[in-house]
């Protein structure tokens, strides 16, 4: 409780120091793990991405696996490994590994929409996928075949397809798996600090370090990254223009008095994860101008009219201010100028006339030092002050949301780290590129922070693995919808939520 | 200090508008925690001299209430975070609250601590809806200059990062439009004097700006508003203002850095920022008779080549024009204005339909100008074919055609589409083809 005579001293006071805080740097390493070759061919088959997944992962849940089943008994009988899904037989106690593949009622099937002979996939309606009168089945399939699995366990263990997963138990009469146990790869292998990136000179570090000990001379803490995301600069929508503003203002500094910018001069990078651009803009007009739509001719299909250029152009603008003062990480969300399917390629620097300067040059190679404005994709990982973060824009969050029955963002977000998967349910209900070398939603190693843009609310909490990883967990609130977003602190990896009001 | 005064007195009695600390920051040039003083100062002295008679809103920022851990410093970094929750770990929240002066204490209630409180704002009345000081930061745009942004943010005390970095554009700030520029001048010596009794290059563009407003517009008029006054007049006029831009045109990628060059697209609309800035410099001399006659003789000439042109369709252009226009101004605020100099030379180039820069080496090279068909998709979704004069660089052997030496346009277009494929393409015909071009799609 804070009373105005409290405060007042701070209106009036003395008149400010004429040193405008530095802002401190970022030391900052994107890793190109998701960027797609320009020249990408899409007339490859989905199924070798499963393939690839199984042959990743399998090794790492079979060691799992092994080292709690191993000389398991149960009622007399030893549990044996079996290698394929189709050797399990009947009645013998045996733990395989697999692909786990959910059929649901309500779950989109290429395969239904290419037997009723329709090529378009409708987009997507339904808000869930999960049923709960039970009709939802959950099957354990790898290249030799697929087996239904059963059991009280696995009402408790929320599973997606695309993850991969050891299951120990017997095949009842029905032909069915009944699971006993169940396992999952956990957390990857997590790489030091500073693999990649050099720490900046020990001086520096070892009094960053000081800072969380002992009261030094700056009270702020270390140094910080804000994340926001949803940010949906719209055309017609006004409603949050206030919020937007003071946005800018606070990561500029200059709102708030001269301690508090000093502050957030510490806030040495802002990751935009997604949805930066509404495209709902015309609904409104959508009825009146029917009429005019219908007689608008298309030209390649494109209904050039009903294009609205003021929400990128504003987005631009923003970014364009805060520019000259702070980096700039975007990655594209579901809404945002990019391709549809995972991974999303970075937005072109095109839409950005006033932002591109600071961008990184297109004609050098990625080897150069990333862009001030640096256009990513989505999913995306980078080392920035040493730490490993991986960062997406939500969709793979959103999509395995439709898998499960709870609303916890953070289980959902633990689950794909424990998986080593970020995108599990990409290719199936997730559109993706099909790919065949390699899989890159393969978590290979371990994020430090795994963020996830477009998410309803603010959460955040920090998992633990076997080998002494943690990971710190955050979703990201669209700041449309709750003007909130989020600072990171880069020594500590400590979250504070920054909200936005007006009254 | 008075100058703050008189600008707040200005703003808020006079025109009674909001301020924000952020707009008397850029209309002063002082550092934003400067201005938020005055404010501050400006406030308390108005209320005393006559209570109420400004309203204030505040921006508060801090912790509040509802966290069950009280935090000790200015941040919570320091802080070690409690033990995990069910679902989400505790976080520390930090809350930036706007706030009218009407409901300032009720806000200040709700925090625990504060640790940063400022005026936002003032406004001659109480503010209900916070939501039109957004409006008042749009109007900021007019202050931001992207060029100079490291010194921008000193000057308003914005946090500033040496680390910045833009990326260098090759070849961006001089682009010096070898054809076009060079060529202009020396035309003008050579091939305007037959025509015209005075070479000056002013007082014919002076002329020209009398000549297209002649009823209307006094010399005297603001003429950075002349061409919107030309567009009234029906169709000669759109025709006239066509030439104008097109006139416009060829310096521009001298001054203009990249929207030209990388989208093609949005060239063939940018020539209105030109034309204000150009008419103005055009305006010093005064005009001569016998411009004037020769001037009315190719306005004659060129109407009666478009007379068949629909009268419908120039109205669409124009408005396509007209509106595309305002959106490159907006976009293209940040540009620099080109310098007067090379301004004066399009200006002169209107004149003749064709001027010829080099005649020395058995070539002749020069700009003509041409009728150009350019389509357009209108905000109907209509696709619009005008014509649009448009100069043209040519290059070519001596001996000229009839055609090119006398500044008669209804020849021009023959002659250049024959020559175009030699020609180095002007800058902007990416984006409007010739006629020739035009055929070849189909």
């Amino acid at each position: 409780m804070v009373k105005l005579e409290d405060v007042s001293s701070l209106l009036q006071a003395p008149a400010p120091s004429q040193k405008v805080p530095i802002r401190t740097d970022s030391t900052y390493k994107p890793l190109h793990s998701f960027a797609l070759d320009k020249q990408r061919s899409y007339k490859q088959q989905y199924g070798d991405m499963y393939f690839l997944r199984l042959a990743k992962i399998k090794p790492a849940v079979e060691e799992v696996a092994s080292k709690a089943w191993d000389g398991t008994e149960i009622g007399g009988e030893l549990a044996k490994r079996v290698d394929r899904v189709l050797d399990v037989r009947q009645g013998e106690l045996c733990w395989v590994a697999g692909t786990v593949y959910m059929d649901m009622r309500l779950k989109p099937n290429i395969l239904e929409d290419v037997s009723k002979d329709r090529w378009l996939s409708a987009p997507i309606s339904s808000q869930k996928y999960y049923s709960d009168d039970g009709s939802d089945q959950i099957m354990l399939e790898d290249d030799s075949g697929r087996v239904r699995l059963v059991g009280e366990l696995l009402n408790s263990i929320p599973l997606v397809t695309g993850c991969i997963i050891a299951v120990m138990g017997t095949e009842n009469t029905n032909g069915e798996f009944e699971v006993i146990d169940l396992k999952v790869p956990d957390l990857a292998p997590q790489p030091e600090r500073w693999a990649l990136s050099k720490a900046p000179s020990a001086s520096g570090k070892s009094k960053s370090e000081d800072t969380d000990m002992t009261d030094s001379p700056s009270p702020n803490g270390g140094k910080k990254i804000a994340i926001v995301s949803g940010l949906s600069f719209s055309g017609t929508d006004a409603s949050y223009d206030l919020e937007l503003n003071l946005l800018l203002e606070y990561l500029l500094g200059e709102a708030l008095g001269p301690d508090e910018q000093t502050s957030i001069s510490q806030i040495s990078r802002l990751i935009i994860a997604g949805d930066s651009i509404s495209t709902t803009a015309t609904k409104e007009n959508d009825d009146e101008d029917d009429e005019t739509k219908k007689r608008a001719q298309k030209k390649y299909g494109y209904d050039a009219s009903a294009y609205n250029p003021l929400p990128s152009q504003l987005f631009d603008e923003f970014v364009a201010e805060l520019l000259p003062s702070i980096p700039v990480t975007l990655l594209p969300g579901a809404r945002d100028p990019a391709n549809a399917s995972y991974p999303q390629q970075p937005i072109h620097t095109a839409m950005f006339p006033l932002s591109r300067a600071y961008a990184s040059d297109p004609g050098a190679a990625s080897t150069s030092q990333p862009g001030w404005f640096d256009t990513v994709t989505n999913p995306w990982e980078a080392e920035i002050e040493g730490w490993r973060i991986l960062g997406t824009g939500g969709q793979n969050v959103d999509d395995v949301f439709k898998y499960v029955e709870s609303d916890d963002r953070l289980g959902m977000m633990e689950a794909m780290c424990r998986w080593r998967c970020c995108a599990p349910t990409a290719p199936d209900t997730l559109w993706s590129y099909p790919f065949q070398e390699d899989d890159p939603f393969v978590l290979k190693s371990c994020p430090h922070v795994y963020f996830v843009g477009c998410q309803p609310e603010f959460a955040t909490k920090v998992i633990h693995g076997p080998d002494g990883q943690s990971v710190r967990l955050i979703a990201v609130p669209s700041f449309s919808k709750t003007k909130e977003f989020v600072l990171v602190d880069t020594e500590t990896l400590e979250v504070t939520k920054i909200k936005i009001t007006s009254r | 200090m008075d100058d703050a005064k008189k600008y707040l007195s200005d703003r808020l009695l006079s025109e009674e508008v909001p301020v924000t600390y952020r707009l008397l920051s850029r209309v002063l040039n002082i550092r934003v925690n400067v201005a938020k003083q005055k404010l501050y100062e400006f406030h308390q002295s108005q209320n005393a001299s006559k209570a109420n008679s400004i309203h204030a809103t505040y921006l508060i920022y801090g912790s509040k209430t509802e966290h069950k851990q009280p935090e000790t410093g200015d941040t919570d970094m320091d802080n070690s975070v409690p033990e995990p929750e069910p679902l989400s770990d505790y976080a520390p929240t930090k809350t930036v609250t706007i706030v009218a002066e009407e409901n300032l204490k009720d806000a200040l209630a709700e925090y625990e601590e504060v640790t940063s409180f400022h005026i936002y704002s003032l406004a001659p009345f109480p503010q209900r809806d916070l939501a039109l000081l957004s409006d008042v930061s749009k109007s900021l745009s007019d202050y931001r200059k992207i060029e100079d942004a490291a010194k921008t943010l000193d000057t308003y005390g914005i946090i500033a990062n040496p680390q910045a970095r833009r990326k260098d554009r090759k070849g961006r700030p001089p682009v010096p439009a070898p054809a076009p520029s060079a060529s202009a001048p020396k035309s003008v010596k050579q091939e305007v004097p037959p025509t015209l009794s005075k070479p000056t290059q002013p007082e014919k563009v002076k002329q020209e700006v009398k000549e297209v407003s002649s009823a209307e517009a006094t010399p005297s008029s603001s003429a950075g508003k002349k061409p919107p006054a030309t567009l009234k007049r029906g169709a000669s006029g759109g025709i006239m203002q066509s030439f104008a831009k097109a006139a416009a045109k060829p310096p521009k990628p001298k001054p203009e850095p990249e929207p030209k060059e990388e989208d093609t697209s949005m060239a063939l609309s940018d020539d209105g920022e030109a034309d204000d800035e150009d008419l103005p410099t055009s305006k010093k001399s005064i005009g001569l008779e016998a411009l004037k006659r020769t001037r009315k003789q190719r306005e004659e000439e060129l109407m009666r080549m478009m007379e068949d042109a629909d009268d419908d369709m120039k109205e669409e252009a124009k408005k396509e024009d007209e509106q595309s226009d305002e959106e490159m101004e907006e976009a293209s605020e940040a540009e620099p204005e080109p310098e007067p100099e090379p301004e004066q030379q399009p200006k002169e180039e209107k004149e003749p339909t064709e001027v010829i820069s080099n005649s020395g080496d058995g070539r002749r090279r020069g700009k003509r100008r041409v009728m150009k068909k350019k389509r357009i998709l209108d905000d109907q979704g209509y696709m619009v074919t005008i014509q649009e004069a448009a100069w043209e660089s040519f290059s070519e052997d001596e001996a000229p055609p009839p055609a090119a030496t006398k500044p008669k346009p209804a020849s021009t277009p023959a002659a250049s589409s024959t020559q175009k494929s030699k020609k180095a393409a002007a800058p902007k015909s990416g984006s409007q083809g010739s006629i020739m071009s035009f055929f070849g799609k189909k």
